[in-house]
């Protein structure tokens, strides 16, 4: 599924980034790499992502979160 | 020559506060040879030893290739640094290590320093630093950017280290510069054991769910910058004063002394008003600049404008652009000045540059503060609020024109990067550090103005001369009838058309015109440069003024002014941030010719009505 589509407080990992190499380059470097785990913090409509990740709190617009694709733990 | 330190860090890293910590006033802005990318350099002595500061552009990384990336990654690689100082924030260790990752296949001297051992402190973390610094073969220096004796520690290393180096010994195993996986896999390699990274949940404190909330987190966020102005305000204001009060004081004493002297009364004039009204200007723009950039500054530092970010980064994304905007653009009400440099949070040039000219749009303190005293002179107090929520409305309108018109070249919609943010933990607030950096930049802006203010001022003061005192010897009322057919058409009469040039020029300056051309009562000069501040007397210039204007004229004079070129100094702010004079003069006369046309349908429009 993509990011877009968790909900609060789902934990996953993530598992395949798509988009060109300076869209890659900006994600990873801020610490969004496939098999990060994550949690989703906050995912209301037309409002940018929030996911905790790498002890960080990350805010992602909408556009950039659905290019990420995701499994959430059971 | 003196030794090259190097500063290297992702945003929130803490990286601009040290450098300015370390360089203080000794700073120098340059450009990057051939590019657009700001080159900041400074120097501090120690031990009788002066050291030169780079504080190397970039965000998150070094493999991608903006400009700034590739810059830094030159820059290091081509040995022009002696040292460099990697900054990580130690609150987010794994994370920010990232650039460390980068750095480490370019094999240069280095040592680390960790940043916000405060905040990671207050947050239960620790970080065994000796560890870390075993394993990487350089030096580990835990810091608080707010911590004066940290800085002694910090100078004293790179004393040390520039005679006996140490290069990293441990580096990711990789097989290409875009191998991310290998860069964080050796990042946790190297923090086993260093910091205790036990996966927490994360829980929203009570005030971020408010905070965030889509609807209630909007307006408090709104009401939080409003607050964040009313202090603004009463911080600047006594200076203000003070400025304003300069031309008064110190008018007559030149004037007298130079007299006395037996001077051209060219040059008397320049000394006893031109420079005296120059300072009065200068310290009014220096005011408004600390003022904004103290309320930000904090605002900044303790967390909040990242989530004010969030909030806002939908709408901004319609105007092409994105969240981080957020900051210059509030910025813009207090002063565009302030609001045109804080749109260097933006890591694309094309998006950085349609903020600025967006921020123009938003209508700074000094409008604020003259065009209700203009309305109030035609209109009554409940249409003069009217006017106030018109102009508004306009800003939004006008956002949006000038989103349509130079978005699609600035930013073309491929190229638009959306909101990637760290959204930290909240900070205290460091003060001493945050004032630091206000002053330095109104002390900046100061400097600047001078020359600027000065001679446009001159400009102004050779058109508006007459050496009989009359008005009607002045080159201003010569021109300013000849060309009235013209200004007609826009709505405007000769008087308020040069009340709206000198609009472009400085917002405070429009009182003082209008009362030069409307009561006619002094001398021109002496009126327009503030000879007799307590003269601009409202009453007076309101009876002169509503019996000579319409209330049509006085909205298109007001809506020209307002959306002009916001002053000199904002003009001159934008050119040397975005280092493009070919679209800084695009942007200034689209909104000069924008302004002319909003009055001429604000005057047609409202002359079928009033």
């Amino acid at each position: 599924m993509r990011l877009t589509e968790t909900k609060p407080d789902q934990e996953g990992k993530i598992t395949a980034i798509g988009g060109d190499p300076h869209f890659i380059s900006r994600i990873t470097s801020i610490g969004i790499t496939e098999s990060t785990p994550f949690q989703t913090v906050k995912n209301d409509k037309k409002m940018p992502v929030l996911v905790y990740l790498r002890e960080t709190l990350i805010a992602l617009n909408r556009k950039d979160a659905e290019r990420i694709e995701v499994t959430v733990n059971e | 020559m003196s030794k090259r330190i190097a500063l290297l860090g992702q945003p929130n890293s803490g990286k601009s506060t040290v450098y300015n910590a370390l360089t203080g006033s000794r700073q120098h802005v340059g450009n990057w040879p051939g590019k657009t990318v700001e080159k900041n350099e400074g120097t501090y002595t120690y031990n009788g030893e002066t050291f030169a500061v780079i504080d190397l552009p970039g965000s998150y990384g070094l493999s991608g290739n903006s400009d700034e990336e590739v810059i830094t990654t030159d820059y290091i690689r081509g040995g022009q640094a002696d040292l460099t100082v990697v900054l990580v924030d130690a609150s987010q260790l794994e994370r920010s290590m990232f650039m460390l990752a980068e750095f480490a296949e370019l094999n240069k001297p280095a040592i680390l320093l960790l940043n916000m051992m405060d905040v990671a402190g207050s947050m239960g973390k620790t970080v065994n630093d000796k560890l870390l610094s075993e394993r990487l073969g350089i030096p580990v220096l835990p810091f608080v950017a707010a911590e004066n004796k940290d800085y002694e520690k910090l100078k004293e290393l790179i004393q040390q280290e520039l005679r006996s180096p140490h290069c990293l010994k441990s580096v990711p195993v990789s097989e290409d510069k875009k191998d991310y996986k290998a860069k964080y896999q050796w990042i946790s390699e190297v923090l086993d054991g260093v910091t205790d990274s036990t996966h927490k949940k994360y829980v929203l404190s009570k005030g971020d769910k408010r905070l965030l909330s889509p609807v209630l987190g909007k307006f408090l966020c709104l009401g939080i910058v409003l607050l964040g102005f009313l202090v603004a305000m009463i911080v600047c204001v006594p200076f203000m004063g003070i400025g304003s009060m300069i031309p008064g004081i110190l008018n007559q004493p030149i004037a007298n002394l130079l007299n006395g002297l037996h001077v051209h009364p060219w040059l008397v004039s320049i000394f006893s008003l031109l420079i005296p009204n120059t300072l009065y200007f200068c310290i009014s723009m220096a005011a408004f600049v600390f003022g904004v950039n103290l309320v930000f500054g904090y605002l900044e530092e303790i967390g909040f404008l990242a989530r004010a970010a969030y909030q806002f980064d939908s709408i901004l994304s319609k105007l092409g652009l994105q969240g981080k905007a957020v900051c210059p653009l509030l910025m813009g009400f207090g002063c565009t000045i302030g609001g045109a440099s804080g749109t260097r949070v933006m890591d694309n040039w094309g998006q950085r540059m349609l903020a600025m000219a967006i921020v123009w749009a938003v209508p700074c303190g000094s409008i604020w503060s003259v065009m209700p005293v203009v309305a109030n002179m035609v209109f009554s107090p409940v249409e003069t609020i009217l006017v106030c929520l018109g102009i508004l409305v306009y800003v939004f309108i006008m956002a949006w024109i000038v989103s349509k018109v130079f978005g699609k070249s600035l930013a073309p919609v491929e190229s638009r990067t959306g909101m990637i943010m760290e959204l930290p933990p909240y900070h205290k607030a460091h003060w001493k550090h945050i004032l630091k950096e206000a002053l330095l930049k109104a002390v900046d802006i100061f400097k600047r103005a001078l020359t600027t203010v000065f001679l446009v001022s001159l400009l102004f003061w050779a058109f508006s001369y007459s050496s009989s005192g009359l008005l009607e010897d002045s080159l201003l009322y010569k021109v300013g009838t000849f060309i009235e057919p013209v200004t007609k058409f826009f709505g405007m009469s000769w008087r308020t058309f040069m009340a709206f040039l000198s609009s472009a020029f400085a917002k405070e300056a429009v009182l003082g015109v209008l009362n030069a051309v409307f009561t006619g009562q002094n001398s021109l000069v002496n009126v327009t440069f503030n000879a007799k501040t307590t003269a601009t007397d409202t009453m007076a210039l309101a009876a002169a003024y509503s019996s000579m204007i319409s209330k049509p004229e006085t909205l298109a004079f007001i809506f020209a002014s307002s959306f002009n070129i916001p002053c000199v100094m904002a003009l001159s702010t934008t050119y040397r941030e975005s280092h493009s004079l070919k679209w800084t003069a695009r942007v200034a006369l689209f909104y000069f010719g924008c302004a002319l046309l909003l009055a001429s349908v604000v005057y047609h429009v409202t002359a079928l009505f009033l």
